[in-house]
Formats: structure tokens, sequence, C-alpha cells
């Protein structure tokens, strides 16, 4: 009874074919599909939750949502092992140091996915002590916006990751695979790029939307400036 | 809608200055009650007591001059009619237009089931005020944060520096009204020095090192050897 009253496969003596009765015992592909097939369908994400899409993650990968469908079964608490690293939730410029380190500790390819508006944006948080969008700091595949996105969400940017690294090849492989080592720990966009986060309300070193710095007679303490 | 209000009104209109009065804005309710601690610290240190609010809901907050602090906090500990021996809270007030900062000390006594806020004011200019962790050793991180936000000096903190910020933290003391919202950096500056700043400084090995090289295993002795003496 059950799977072992199959006969085995004929392996000696003439080949059924794959297909049947004459028809060929291989078939043809290319190295790239297989190699993407395998990686895609096997996404280890190291998850990342820093507030509440964090939560919106979890739910995502519990059994209602199910992620394990899509060959995400094993969450990679260590970055060494994992594919994708899903940011869900605001980075302080305190954590993003941390952060930075857990991506360059990834072993390539890696891909990211930046979950939330906090982690995108900065979102609401428009503050001193914010990092406006995690791609100042690692690059980001796939942004998905919401306060927090539902699991749906999620579920869509990881297949949308699946879907780009369908069209990679091993050939570009040195390029878009490519690691500069002089660029770790460094911010990845340039000072103009991240100047312009501050927008639409000007520069943050010279307006302070609360209670105005030039408008009001505070005290200047100088030695607030610690060295 | 004539009187409608939408967000842009406020960015058009501009900051506006901040609370410019005499007093700190506190709604004070009923004045006439007393609480026990408040008159009996009358009795024992008179003028010492500048000020008793109480507000919402029977809050007592009684104001003391911040170079005694130590002082009445001791009496109010160690008193067998007070023993407010739980230090609730520390923290400090800034409400703008150079108004002296308020250093809050939240108490509770577990035996007689009283709740007293005292307050000390301390103007911009002398920012410091003795430490409270040798009465109570919860006051240790408390106080760290209110040096780390407001700045204020806690003599005799065994270990004062920064709690909440990065330990280099450059741009001052964030929760204070004079400091800007997006702090005084810019945003690519804030970013490159976040980035450069040592892990080592605030996180255990352990903790940096979970993704890093596998450990090797401790030599196992060979069977037979003779382990030494």
């Amino acid at each position: 009874m059950g799977l072992n009253d199959k006969a085995p496969p004929q392996i000696v003596g003439a080949s059924p074919g794959l297909l049947g009765e004459g028809t060929p015992a291989f078939f043809t592909s290319k190295l790239d599909f297989l190699v993407n097939w395998a990686r895609r369908n096997s996404l280890w994400p190291n998850p990342l939750g820093t507030a509440c899409c964090g939560i919106e993650m979890m739910a995502a990968f519990a059994s209602d949502y199910d992620l394990a469908r899509f060959g995400m079964e094993r969450m990679s608490f260590s970055p060494r092992q994992a594919d994708v690293l899903v940011c869900a939730g605001r980075v302080t410029y305190k954590f993003a140091p941390v952060l930075r380190r857990i991506w360059d500790q990834m072993t390539q390819p890696k891909w990211c996915i930046s979950m939330g508006a906090c982690a995108s944006t900065g979102g609401v948080f428009d503050v001193y002590s914010m990092v406006q969008g995690i791609d100042t700091i690692i690059p980001v595949d796939v942004y998905i916006p919401g306060c927090p996105p539902r699991p749906e969400a999620l579920i869509y940017a990881l297949m949308m990751v699946q879907e780009k690294i369908k069209q990679e090849s091993l050939d570009q492989h040195a390029i878009l695979r490519a690691e500069d080592p002089a660029a770790v720990a460094k911010p990845r966009a340039d000072e103009e790029e991240i100047g312009d986060l501050s927008g639409p309300f000007g520069n943050s070193t010279e307006q302070n939307r609360v209670s105005g710095l030039e408008r009001t007679d505070v005290i200047s303490r100088p030695g607030d400036r610690l060295p | 809608m004539a009187d409608e209000r939408s967000g842009f009104d406020a960015v058009v209109e501009g900051p506006k200055p901040s609370y410019q009065g005499e007093l700190s804005p506190v709604q004070v309710q009923s004045p006439g009650e007393v609480h026990e601690s408040v008159e009996a610290l009358r009795d024992l240190f008179g003028e010492a007591v500048l000020r008793h609010d109480v507000v919402a809901n029977g809050q007592h907050i009684v104001f003391v001059p911040p170079e005694r602090n130590l002082e009445i906090l001791t009496w109010l500990r160690d008193d067998p009619e007070q023993q407010y021996d739980l230090l609730r809270d520390v923290t400090a007030v800034d409400y703008g237009g150079g108004q002296p900062l308020q250093v809050v000390y939240q108490l509770f006594s577990f035996f007689h089931k009283n709740a007293l806020c005292v307050k000390c004011e301390l103007p911009l200019d002398d920012l410091e005020i003795e430490s409270v962790v040798s009465l109570w050793k919860a006051a240790n991180w408390l106080e760290r944060e209110v040096y780390d936000l407001f700045g204020i000096t806690f003599k005799n903190h065994p270990d004062l520096r920064r709690i909440l910020m990065p330990p280099d933290y450059a741009e001052g003391h964030p929760l204070r009204k004079d400091f800007p919202l997006r702090g005084r950096f810019s945003r690519a500056e804030q970013t490159r020095r976040a980035l450069s700043q040592d892990l080592d400084h605030y996180y255990f090995d352990a903790e940096i090192e979970r993704g890093g090289e596998p450990q090797e295993l401790p030599p196992v002795a060979k069977t037979g050897e003779e382990a030494p003496e």
C-alpha cells in the first residue's frame, strides 16, 4: 500500500523516457533558469522587525498567510545564512551602524526589502534621531508602502523579489553582485541626495517647527555642542 | 467653512513662540488642599518650601530650592512619618522661553500610601544638582536619561554618561526647547556620524558577533592519555 507499491523506475535496459515510451530520457535547460529557480524558491528571510511593521511581518510568516508556500519556511536569524533582509520598522541613527553591519555580514547573493513608510522614508519621524530611509545606508530592492503594510503587501514584495531573481543571469553576476570593500559602513547615498530627504520643509539645521529657533529669545548656549 | 484649518496653515504661519509667562503653565486646582508631608516640610524646613501646587486629581507638587534637594529628600525618605521609600521617576521639564528647567522627583510611600511630587527649578546658566543615587538606586539610569536629554549635571553620580543617544553625540541635548526638531547637523552629516560610530562602545561582543566567524571547538583530550595532575 501507499507510495512503495509503485514499481521502481526502469533504469537498466530500454528506458521508457520522461514522458512515456519513445520520448527522451533527459531534458535541456539553461543553467540560469536552474540557478534562479533554486534561489527564488528557497529565499531565507532575515526578519529585522524594529516596530509595528514587525507585527505584520510575523503575521505574514504565521499560518494564516503562510510564507512557507514560497519556500521561506526558515527564518534566518543569523545574517550569515540569510538571503533577503526584511527591514520592518523605523531605524534610528544609533541603530544605523548595526543595520549596516548586518547587511555586510550577509553573503551574496542578497536582497533587501524596506517594509513600511518609516523604513522607506522616515515616515512621520522627521526628527533628529531617525534615519530618513534605509536606502541611505544599504541598497534596497523593493519598497513596501503602508503604515504598516498588510501581510499581503509583504507577500507581494517577496514575489517581486522572486521576479527580480528570475531576470538575473550568471554572466551579470560580477556586475550585480559586486561588492566594494571600501564602501563598507559608509553612507550609500551621496551627501546631496541625503540632504534632499529633509524636504519639503527646508533645511533641518535652520528650522524648528516646534518652537522656532529664530523667533524666540532662547538663551544661546554654545556649551551644548559637546566635542 | 471659513474657520477650518488645514495642516499647511501652521506651516504658512511659521513657528510660534514658546510660553513666556511668569510661572510654569500648570493649572492649579483646589489650592486649599493640604498634604501632611508638605505641612511637615513647612514646619521643619520653613523657607525651603517655595511653592505648593495641587494639580489634576489631587497630585501635590512641592517646589524646593535645588541646593537643598538631597537634604529634603533624605528626610522625606527616612522620617518615620513620611517614609517615601519608592522613587517612581526622575525627570525634567523645559517650558521654553528662557524659564528655568524643572527637575521632577515622583515619590511614593508604600507604608503610608502617599504620593508626593518634588520639583527643583534650575536656572539655565547653572544646570547642576545633587544626585540622589545614594538614596534610591533607581535614580541611576533616570538621572543619566535626564543628563542625556536635558544636559543637567548630577553631582556625585557614580556613572554619569549618555544612555539613550550615542555616546559621541555632538548636537546637544534633544529634549530642550531650543533644540531644533531635526537636530543641528545636516542629514548627510548625521548619517555619516552614525555610520562611523564604534559599536563596541555600547554593545556586548556576543551581540555584535552573532553572525561572526564560526568558533573552534576546544581540543578533545585523547583517550588513554593521562590527565595532567
